[in-house]
């Protein structure tokens, strides 16, 4: 058997292409007639034999491995609109290892005679394998046959082997190099124009950038912070009433949640004090509540957000590993819809191997007939998130866990019965005014049984009311109370709200926030546009409004789905975007003195912001700050007041690693603090104040 | 022109910022009087310490304040 595996490169054989390592071992082992495929390894480029009707070389790529470049020329100027397609080693500085990967792969195509492409089947997945089979196999992509699937289990890797498709999906290529292109020339052009103008005023070199996407984000953020930073409060008062029944307290809520002047509030309470309450009315409401649609990835990151406070990044992530996994489907999706081929029987009885979904699998098979509630969206490639039915054949991680164990529960959910709800508003009159007293109760819990504990209600059950009755008045509370201003955003509200606008997609928006922070123009989990923020925003508006505009992003998001459905050319949409950049550039060109002198002093104001500690616990009037000795370079403490001459207060600080303000107060001393880091040590926070007594109990 | 606050770019008094807030104060106050019965000054103070307002709004609040106080310094 060994024998006819180490024989099989020296024959020829069918070269399958996948996106990752991860994913060929698993293909190979799907494919291998006995599940055990030979891993091979050359300069540390991972591939798989296996054996099935005929010798199968599994190879894997690295994610993209070729990128759109410059076609000539340096990096010091713009506009650019010519590009070609190239190994991505020959542009990023951080992909030399693609290098050896696209050497690898072409020797192995040499001695193909026959090729596919399973790398995952959505716009990303089919342009890597595309490019795969074009430049590293030599023009291939037209002999190429494709696997289609959405899970990686050995059933439907099998099927896909079987039949798969005759050639590639070139419309969503298309779509795939369009969006890659767009991007690039929007990318690019923008973001030579930002660091050029600041770079060319200040003489620093400071990486700015700015993209199709990441500016109508950011856009997004700096007018919510402007609405924050504007806001003024109204006032405005409410009444709560408490009412002894049955023994118990009860609080109900004046007939009006909003009474705009104090005196009509106090003359109200005058009006009702010292007086009973009479049941005037017990309305009774029951109201159905759907199950919840199964996961497409947007709603995924944000359920997981919310209960477990895993950005969309990490989610996607996390979700992505579970797939490679083989234990849920493909989570780069939009769909809302569960086919019936997935076979919801199949997968809800391997599911009930597990003794936690025992029951509530059991209950479901039950069912004569299984019809998920799906939601509205649909996806071409794959079907919504659900789990395969596999189990996990390693422990998971707690996170792993808790995202499996989530897409698990709301696939179960989806085929419960409607919940039935109960509500009770029961109105209790006193002088002419009323007050309404609030019961909720589920009376039956239907598919919520199934989506336990990731459901969020709060029950307030009533004692028996009869209209007519007498309750006594206990405390009348008068609430000040004040409107507020909206909230900040979060990353997963934002990218709700990205989802909601159109921009972006559901592959590329949890890069794009993490892009925003790392650019240094949002901070906090709770997103906070910092300066540098709002000036790339404010410079964009002036010089080129396009490039912020929410309206035009979608308009070119359109165009590109259209080309996914052949309904739109890729020339049309490069020479639309061609179109729109130059005289946006041009623009930009002219003012670059003015653009440079702004995005500079944010720039300055932006790395001060990073160096301020906080308030001088001596003068309390400066500010520290990181400063750096000029005799021996040697970084510590200092007052802000010294360079009046009011304060020589100074700290010394680790010379070692990185220290950055930790934004938070020692809980001790009341000091401002600072994060140290220090290469292979875990991160810590210092109290610099010599006389903190935490000091002390160490 | 510069904004008599922050020094940035200014049309009149205010920079386009400042100008947002100090036109959300102005809009406001109609509310807080009728609400509270209280005069501008009173205003301003209460917006000041109030935590919801938002950081350009407070400043705008603080720079009316002295004015407020300086007017009425030299007229006594």
């Amino acid at each position: 058997m060994s024998e006819e595996r180490k024989d099989c490169l020296m024959e020829t054989y069918t070269l399958i292409i996948t996106e990752k390592p991860d994913a060929a071992q698993r293909i190979a082992q799907a494919l291998d007639y006995e599940g055990k495929p030979k891993m091979m390894e050359e300069r540390g480029v991972p591939y798989f034999l296996a054996l099935r009707d005929k010798s199968l070389v599994v190879a894997p790529a690295l994610g993209h491995l070729y990128t759109v470049v410059h076609e000539v020329g340096g990096r010091n100027y713009y506009p650019v609109f010519s590009f070609t397609w190239a190994p991505r080693y020959l542009a990023e500085r951080d992909a030399k290892q693609t290098r050896t990967w696209i050497e690898v792969i072409s020797k192995l195509a040499k001695n193909a005679n026959a090729f596919i492409d399973s790398c995952d089947y959505d716009i990303e997945g089919s342009l890597i394998g595309y490019c795969i089979l074009k430049y590293a196999c030599e023009n291939k992509e037209d002999v190429a046959r494709r696997m289609k699937f959405s899970t990686l289990t050995k059933s439907e890797l099998e099927k896909a082997y079987e039949e798969p498709l005759p050639q590639l999906d070139f419309a969503l290529i298309e779509a795939g190099k369009t969006r890659h292109e767009v991007d690039w020339l929007y990318g690019v052009n923008l973001s030579r124009a930002l660091t050029l103008a600041a770079n060319r005023w200040s003489g620093r070199y400071t990486t700015l950038s700015t993209g199709r996407v990441q500016g109508p984000t950011l856009k997004f953020l700096v007018g919510r912070e402007r609405q924050i930073r504007c806001f003024v409060p109204t006032p405005y008062w409410s009444i709560r009433a408490e009412f002894e029944i049955e023994g118990s307290m009860y609080e109900a809520e004046f007939e009006r949640k909003w009474i705009e002047k104090r005196a009509e509030a106090d003359a109200i309470l005058e009006e009702c004090r010292g007086k009973n309450g009479e049941i005037k009315n017990v309305a009774v409401k029951k109201l159905q509540q759907m199950p919840p649609t199964p996961f497409d990835l947007g709603s995924l990151q944000t359920e997981a957000y919310g209960f477990f406070g895993y950005t969309p990044r990490r989610t996607g992530d996390i979700a992505e590993r579970l797939y490679l996994e083989a234990l849920i489907s493909y989570p780069r999706t939009s769909s809302q819809k569960l086919p019936p081929v997935i076979n919801y029987r199949a997968i809800l009885q391997a599911l009930g191997r597990e003794t936690a979904y025992r029951d509530m699998a059991s209950e479901l098979l039950a069912k004569e007939e299984l019809k998920p509630n799906e939601g509205k969206r649909e996806d071409p490639a794959h079907p919504a998130i659900y789990p395969t039915g596999n189990l996990p054949e390693r422990a998971l991680s707690d996170p792993e866990k808790r995202v499996w164990d989530l897409v698990v529960r709301r696939f179960m959910a989806v085929f419960g019965e409607p919940a039935i709800r109960q509500s009770v508003r029961v109105c209790i009159g006193i002088d002419g005014h009323r007050f309404y007293l609030r019961g909720r109760q589920v009376l039956k819990e239907g598919w919520m049984r199934f989506y336990k504990p990731y459901i969020r209600t709060e029950e307030v059950l009533l004692p028996p009311i009869k209209e007519g009755e007498t309750t006594p008045l206990e405390q009348l509370i008068r609430e000040d109370k004040f409107t507020k201003p909206p909230p900040r955003y979060n990353p997963s509200s934002l990218l709700k709200k990205m989802e909601q606008s159109g921009i972006g997609t559901k592959a590329t928006r949890a890069d794009i926030i993490e892009t925003l922070y790392n650019r240094g123009y949002i901070t906090e989990e709770r997103i906070l546009a910092t300066d540098l923020g709002f000036d790339v925003v404010e410079i964009l508006r002036r010089f080129c409004p396009g490039v912020i505009s929410v309206k035009l992003t979608r308009e070119l998001e359109e165009k590109m789905e259209r080309i996914q459905r052949n309904r739109e050319k890729r020339e049309s949409v490069l020479i639309e975007a061609v179109d729109q950049l130059k005289p946006m550039l041009e623009e930009f060109k002219k003012n670059e003195e003015n653009i440079g002198q702004a995005l500079s002093n944010a720039i300055r104001r932006a790395q001060m912001q990073e160096r301020m500690i906080g308030n001088c616990p001596i003068c309390d009037t400066g500010k520290l700050m990181i400063l750096y000795s000029r005799k021996t370079r040697k970084r510590f403490l200092g007052c802000t007041n010294y360079f009046k001459g009011t304060c020589k207060t100074s700290f010394p600080l680790p010379q070692q690693g990185t220290v950055k303000p930790a934004r938070k107060n020692c809980r001790a001393c009341g000091w401002p603090l600072v994060n140290v880091r220090i290469r292979a040590r875990r991160p810590w926070m210092l109290c610099f104040n010599p006389g903190c007594p935490l000091k002390g109990e160490r | 022109m510069k904004c008599i606050i922050c020094g940035g770019e200014a049309l009149n008094k205010y920079c386009e910022l400042h100008e947002k807030a100090h036109r959300s104060l102005v809009k406001k106050y109609d509310a807080w009087k009728s609400a509270l019965d209280i005069s501008w000054k009173e205003y301003l103070s209460e917006v000041l310490k109030n935590p919801y307002t938002g950081a350009w709004a407070k400043e705008v609040a603080e720079h009316l304040i002295k004015r407020e106080d300086e007017i009425h310094d030299e007229s006594a």
